[in-house]
């Protein structure tokens, strides 16, 4: 059972459907007391660095996620989420971030138009088995900070200067694009995530090309 | 640079996508469901709904069909139509729309865009803005429409709304193009492009190489509706054009 972190930040309408689409059970949880027994967590975000950081802290998310994730929680951050997780954002200078996944998010530019907005196509750096057959996908992001490239980088996308579309450590995988908004690349893309993160669905050849 | 976008625009009224000359003789061409998962299979990037007639009463319904294409569309989708209150912004965005289009109020309270900006982020907020041709302003902005002419000119409103006011996109549409299939306004275009914002032609599209001529002036993205709808032009033979043209966009 795949439990998604509900804390007011951003629709989570979208990523419910497409899970539903994918086959996996899901359920919300504003509390870290609600979670499931076991199963993945996903933290979604949009909007600001910090009033996402005030809105985890507020619901308990913000001490006790270290700890999930140090009992071998599986964990995916998207967008604004992969970013709560990185160590820090210039979004936020005097917050900090979760430490969870290496490296600080700067803001993008000058010289391009942000935020970034739009498909972009990811080329991935080494194989991974969260992300296997990653085949330099065209996905959709909508950003204006984003994570430095470092070495746990697995995919790699560039507006005005490359940055960090995916990356992993252990067991905590980052997205900065949105795989629920990302027409098929994004569904396989969410697919093989959670299905490397222990999540079965009832039909596991899918219906996804 | 993130691909260029094509983008079907559909109209709703009372829920069901419609398709009119100036809003007479409408037609019904199914439900927003349908036509969404459609597009969606056929490689639009982005769909953006514009609901013709969003009144108090017809919330519940808009909300609806706003909550029911979140959970079935793969892509991200704009609604506008009616969208008058920072309380309507959220309203849209909770029931899952991944942006809101704002057109007359935030020429009648321009701090509206300020507002949503702020709260949700300049990235949901897209100002629509409909313009025509005019001796003395170059484009003026009208509203309500396309119906009602303002005093502002399209250069001072979009640079206002997309450097103060926050605006995250701009939806461009030229009213003297507008069901023309003549093409894009492309000195319209080409006087937008060094906004700091994406922007979006819509207006007079009738053949491959007016998409690609907007592109080519500058436009980040392309929106049309009945070529789309009557199948005229198919969006994977669109989108093989740009990319032999050189532009780049997402395979479908």
């Amino acid at each position: 059972m795949i439990t998604i972190l509900d804390y007011g930040a951003g629709n989570l309408a979208s990523l419910e459907g497409a899970l539903d689409r994918l086959g996996f059970q899901h359920q919300r949880a504003e509390r870290p007391d609600e979670i499931a027994d076991k199963g993945a967590l996903i933290l979604p975000g949009v909007g600001h660095f910090e009033a996402a950081q005030k809105a985890l802290r507020a619901r308990g998310w913000w001490s006790t996620l270290p700890h999930f994730v140090a009992e071998g929680r599986p964990l995916l951050g998207i967008c604004l989420g992969l970013q709560l997780l990185a160590e820090g954002s210039e979004e936020a200078p005097r917050a900090s971030g979760l430490g969870l996944l290496p490296g600080l998010v700067r803001r993008l530019g000058p010289g391009v138009k942000v935020p970034h907005m739009g498909w972009s196509q990811v080329r991935s750096t080494y194989a991974h088995a969260g992300v296997p057959d990653l085949k330099d996908p065209w996905l959709y992001f909508v950003h204006s900070y984003a994570l430095d490239v470092g070495p746990e980088t697995l995919g790699i996308a560039a507006h005005g200067r490359p940055f960090t579309a995916i990356t992993a450590r252990g067991r905590v995988l980052g997205f900065q694009p949105h795989p629920e908004k990302s027409g098929p690349a994004g569904l396989r893309l969410l697919r093989s995530a959670l299905a490397w993160m222990g999540e079965t669905t009832p039909n596991d050849l899918g219906t996804i090309q | 640079m993130p691909a260029k976008r094509v983008i079907p625009c559909l109209d709703v009224k009372d829920g069901r996508v419609v398709k009119g000359v100036q809003f007479k003789e409408l037609r019904d061409l199914g439900s927003p469901v349908e036509l969404a998962a459609r597009y969606d299979e056929a490689g639009a990037d982005e769909l953006v709904f514009l609901d013709i007639a969003a009144t108090q009463e017809y919330r519940g319904t808009q909300e609806a069909w706003v909550r029911e294409v979140a959970r079935t569309l793969s892509i991200p989708f704009t609604v506008g139509g009616g969208v008058r209150s920072v309380e309507d912004v959220r309203r849209l965005l909770r029931a899952g729309a991944d942006k809101v289009a704002i057109n007359s109020a935030a020429l009648e309270r321009p701090e509206l865009i300020w507002e949503a900006a702020e709260i949700f982020g300049r990235q949901c907020v897209v100002l629509a803005v409909d313009v025509a041709r005019d001796p003395d302003l170059g484009w003026r902005v009208f509203s309500h429409g396309g119906k009602r002419p303002t005093n502002r000119s399209a250069a001072e409103w979009l640079t206002c709304a997309a450097t103060e006011l926050g605006a995250g996109e701009i939806l461009l549409t030229s009213i003297d193009r507008d069901g023309t299939l003549a093409g894009f306004d492309l000195e319209l275009l080409d006087q937008m492009a060094s906004l700091p914002v994406p922007v979006i032609a819509s207006g007079g599209a009738g053949s491959l190489q007016h998409f690609a001529d907007a592109l080519t002036h500058g436009a980040d993205a392309v929106l049309a509706a009945t070529l789309f709808h009557e199948g005229t032009i198919l969006i994977p033979d669109l989108k093989t054009f740009l990319a032999e043209s050189g532009f780049e966009v997402r395979p479908c």
